[in-house]
């Protein structure tokens, strides 16, 4: 009951996460380094504010999905580096499928075709 | 929503921010932007880091809160799901905490809070004045002055005598336990009144007799005057003179001696009418009567202070030679302080509070056993966990919790357990003449003690576990199918809690076992008199204010009352109990024919005692004569000393006729008695004499009424009670009781050690059988199969038990060989607390060696019976 409440309006904050967590799939990154690949990767539209960048980061360690180290960048100033765990690999998986479900889901409430006829 | 968090994770997360910061700098930078202008945006596209890390902060907040809570929720579920197991650890842990909070709690009430209610308590100390040869004694008021006014490294010093008081009219009589105080007394202590005022200094030090005054307790307000507010002013008859009741003392406030609680407290200056002795006693430095309590000066330590007072009484023995020659005084903590039930207690409290420790110890295996053969079952839960991705970490922490929960629940039902149990030492103590026990409260300390145990407890038995449980290899565990299998490591482990749950135990039980013995032995120490079939009862004489004339004659017609009861045989009186918990009174004698070494101590003890008493106690009389009614006032003096008396100051010649001065007078010895204990049992023979109570009268001693009786001795007590009310209802009977349960009474310390250790130790080795029971049983089931197999190849049912029952023997065979150990080397410590047994007795280790060889056999016995029984067919199916 209550998981099911949580997943509907939730939906924001796992976005985000699903966002951090696929863009920790091509490596190792820092907190600077995954908003600016996010909004690269976005084509400039999501520009991700650091208020709720750095909770989701602290939030997604807790509970497992990434950990975090501290390294010397390029320029040797020291970083704090996230990298995807195993945990965090599997629940990158779940949220994808789960988005790929709520995307599919949209797009019917906003295309109804076919299904129409069944309503 | 802020929580309190680390340091240093704070400023990991500054820092972050910070190179966030940088980072975009260098960037803006590299685009072509100038530093200025590359900081400024970078700041503000960056935004509110304040903001950003709070926000931050509160994410670690939450989720700590959310995964405990979830964790607490999920413990809570799996408790619930097995309650035989919760139940037997609850209880297991109860018995832990419930035994320890108790023990902590009266320790804290007697030795480690012993004035509750006095500010900066741990400041007041207390002064004894001490005899040539190092006895320590109360002090004169005169001594209590020069001290005082001299002595410059204490702030404040008071007197404080308590005494029984008849409280009430004639028609009903009350005995309360109340003190006599100087006037800056609840200064000194720093107590405030509840209600009304307390004394003044110059109602107490300067006119005597004449500041009739009294302040009631708290619980005497609540339950004589229903905490009416007008009670101020109102009066109250003490010892039938009118007191006037001008204040009300703290609930909290018990009066100054460690441990037990008052209900009134008057000047000291009233000392002389309370006690019908004039004003003798506040003049003359031979009356050794008052305690003294002392505070500290600011930043002076105690052992300053101490030399300070040394040598001031080093003065006053040159000074007031004829009184205080070779006396001393000295300071020492409340809880060092002789006057009081602290100092019998000190021994019993910190032996049973080891105890306590080792039955906490057994408690932690058996409980951590329990968890481990639980984290064994759950293994395969614990994989499935881990291969879904939950942290190590998490699984620890989800152990823990249950732990913990379990723990807290065993503090819960301990707190009930020790709120039953700490009224119990009211009925170990002697029931005779002292104020009744404070009950110990469970205050903050005493919580915060239980909730410190429990936590501690919970996290060393939750440790092995805990560690079990996320060791757990995901691959095997769940290779091994529907089968729960249990580690080599693990069983080593639990094999290990169960030898040292056995040799906890064996020290425990020695420690009991040397200590009964040691009770038993004292107990049947003949102290030289039969105390069998006596009734006393102690009469307050002073309470009606009788001058000796009336005394004697007081004396003479209650006794001719008693003589005239049914099942009387014997009547006589004293002013004294021996092997009663009040020390006794001494003369300083001069001996014809005796020349004192230099600084000897002449300073003999006495009794006055009425003709008959040496008949009545069974004191043989060897030489000479008893008293008889002619040793009155009007004849010659006389007295009869003990054979010890004799052997030290009349070794030659005869005793009999030999002059001997006290008080001031000549006195000649008419008799010799045989020794008898006076204040211990366990005591040498000591110089005693006797002299006729009808010749040295005092108003305020005590009057002893001895009785010896062919009937029961409840029907004898009743029988003094009413012919006492029948002479003068004016005199208050304080205290009937046998002379058996004095005896008793002055063993009390002995008694509880006795007592409680041996209720300790029984929970020990119980608690010590169940763990080995558990795991032995386990074993069995976890072997099954392999019993299966021998069984299917010919061996016989008592192979199988030997199979087992050698198991069982091993470990307890290593538990014993190890508690013996421990127990030569800890029950050393006890050596000083026995009597008449060596702390190393072979006896007594043998014997508790047996017992929990037995008692271990028969844990096994029944998981042994089990596989016995055990199904080849049956086993072997599981495969």
């Amino acid at each position: 009951m209550k998981e099911r409440y949580r997943n509907r309006i939730e939906l924001l904050q796992g976005t985000l996460d699903l966002l951090v967590l696929q863009t920790l799939r091509w490596g190792p990154q820092h907190g600077y380094g995954i908003s600016q690949a996010i909004r690269a990767n976005s084509g400039e539209i999501l520009r991700v504010d650091t208020g709720s960048l750095y909770p989701a980061l602290h939030r997604l360690e807790v509970e497992g999905w990434i950990a975090a180290s501290w390294k010397v960048s390029e320029n040797n100033q020291r970083v704090r580096v996230y990298r995807l765990t195993a945990a965090g690999k599997k629940h990158l998986a779940a949220e994808r499928s789960r988005w790929a479900q709520l995307s599919d889901a949209i797009a019917g409430v906003l295309n109804p075709g076919g299904e129409e006829s069944e309503a | 929503m802020k929580l309190p968090l680390g340091g240093k994770r704070g400023k990991e997360l500054d820092e972050e921010i910070e190179s966030h910061v940088r980072m975009a700098i260098r960037d803006r930078m590299e685009r072509g932007e100038s530093a200025e202008e590359a900081e400024a945006n970078a700041r503000r596209e960056f935004g509110n880091a304040g903001v950003v890390r709070e926000v931050t902060q509160d994410a670690w907040g939450w989720r700590w809160l959310e995964n405990l809570a979830q964790d607490v929720r999920f413990g809570l579920r799996m408790l619930g799901k097995s309650p035989g197991f919760t139940s037997v650890a609850v209880l297991t842990l109860a018995l832990g905490i419930g035994a320890n909070t108790t023990i902590f709690s009266w320790i804290h009430s007697v030795l480690l809070n012993p004035l509750p209610g006095v500010g900066e308590a741990n400041r007041v100390v207390a002064l004894e004045t001490l005899t040539p040869d190092g006895n320590w004694v109360p002090t004169s008021y005169l001594d209590f002055r020069d001290l005082r006014d001299n002595c410059k490294l204490v702030e404040s010093m008071s007197v404080a005598k308590p005494m029984d008081l008849a409280v009430g009219n004639d028609v009903n009589i009350e005995r309360v336990w109340g003190e006599v105080v100087s006037g800056n007394f609840f200064e000194l202590l720093h107590v405030q009144p509840e209600l009304g005022r307390f004394f003044t200094t110059a109602e107490v030090d300067h006119e005597q007799n004449t500041h009739a005054l009294a302040i009631l307790s708290h619980s005497f307000w609540m339950s004589h005057y229903q905490a009416d507010p007008r009670v101020i002013g109102a009066t109250v008859r003490i010892n039938h003179f009118p007191y006037t009741i001008i204040g009300v003392a703290p609930a909290a406030f018990h009066g100054s001696m460690p441990g037990l609680t008052f209900d009134m407290w008057a000047p000291a200056t009233m000392y002389g009418q309370l006690s019908s002795t004039g004003d003798a006693t506040l003049r003359d430095r031979k009356w050794r009567t008052f305690r003294v309590l002392a505070r500290l000066a600011p930043g002076d330590s105690i052992e300053q202070a101490r030399d300070e007072v040394k040598s001031i009484a080093k003065r006053m023995a040159v000074a007031d030679a004829d009184t205080n020659d070779g006396m001393s005084a000295t300071l020492l903590p409340m809880w060092k302080a002789h006057y009081g039930i602290q100092e019998s207690l000190v021994g019993p409290f910190s032996i049973l509070m080891a105890a306590c420790g080792v039955l906490l110890l057994i408690v932690c295996a058996n409980v951590g056993n329990l968890l481990l053969t639980r984290a064994t079952t759950r293994q395969k839960e614990f994989s499935l966990r881990l291969a879904l991705g939950a942290p190590r970490s998490r699984l620890i922490r989800q152990v823990l919790t249950e732990s913990l929960l379990i723990g807290t629940g065993g503090m819960l039902a301990g707190l009930e357990i020790a709120s039953l149990l700490l009224g119990s030492l009211g009925f170990l103590l002697p029931r005779s003449s002292t104020p009744s026990l404070t009950r110990a409260p469970i205050d903050t300390s005493v919580l915060l003690f239980a909730i410190a145990v429990a936590f501690a407890t919970a996290m060393i038995a939750g440790a092995a576990p805990a560690f079990q449980a996320a060791k757990g290899n995901v691959n095997d565990a769940l290779k091994e199918g529907g089968r729960t299998g249990a580690s080599a490591r693990s069983r080593r482990l639990r094999g290990l809690f169960v030898v040292s749950e056995m040799a906890l135990a064996m020290v425990a039980l020695i420690g009991a076992g040397l200590f009964v013995k040691s009770f038993i032995r004292l107990s049947e120490i003949r102290p030289g008199f039969d105390p069998e079939h006596v009734a006393i009862a102690n009469l307050d004489i002073s309470a009606a204010n009788y001058n000796a004339e009336q005394a004697d004659s007081y004396s003479q017609r209650l006794r001719e009352q008693l003589e005239r009861q049914p099942g009387v045989a014997d009547v006589s009186y004293a002013d004294y109990v021996p092997l009663g918990v009040n020390n006794g009174s001494w003369e300083d004698l001069e001996i014809r024919g005796f020349v004192p070494a230099p600084g000897e101590n002449m300073k003999i003890y006495r009794t006055l005692a009425a003709p008959g008493y040496f008949e009545l106690m069974k004191i043989k009389v060897l030489q000479g004569r008893d008293f008889n009614l002619k040793d009155d006032m009007t004849a010659l003096p006389v007295m009869i000393v003990n054979e010890e008396f004799v052997r030290r100051f009349i070794p030659n010649g005869t005793a009999i006729g030999r002059q001997v001065n006290g008080w001031g007078k000549w006195f000649t010895i008419v008799g010799v008695v045989q020794d008898s204990k006076v204040y211990r049992l366990t005591e040498a023979p000591t110089p005693y004499f006797y002299v006729p109570i009808r010749q040295i009268y005092r108003p305020e001693m005590g009057l002893v009424f001895y009785v010896r009786t062919s009937g029961p001795m409840d029907g004898a007590i009743l029988g003094i009670r009413r012919a006492a009310q029948a002479v003068d209802p004016a005199v208050p009977v304080f205290e009937a009781t046998s002379l058996d349960d004095i005896i008793a009474g002055s063993l009390f310390g002995q008694r509880i050690s006795a007592s409680l250790l041996s209720v300790l130790a029984s929970v020990a080795l119980l608690l010590a059988a169940i763990g080995l029971y558990g795991v032995m049983s386990y074993s069995v089931e976890q072997r099954t199969n392999e019993i299966g197999i021998r069984v299917a190849l010919g061996a016989q049912p008592r192979d199988v038990l030997r199979l087992v029952l050698s198991d069982g023997a091993r470990l307890a065979g290593f538990g014993v060989a190890g508690g013996a150990l421990a127990g030569v080397v800890l029950t050393r410590l006890l050596s000083s607390l026995l009597f008449g047994i060596s702390a190393t007795d072979p006896f007594t280790f043998g014997e508790v060696a047996i017992l929990l060889t037995g008692v271990a056999l028969l844990a096994c016995a029944i998981p042994a019976l089990r596989a016995m029984r055990v199904d080849p067919m049956v086993a072997l199916r599981y495969e």
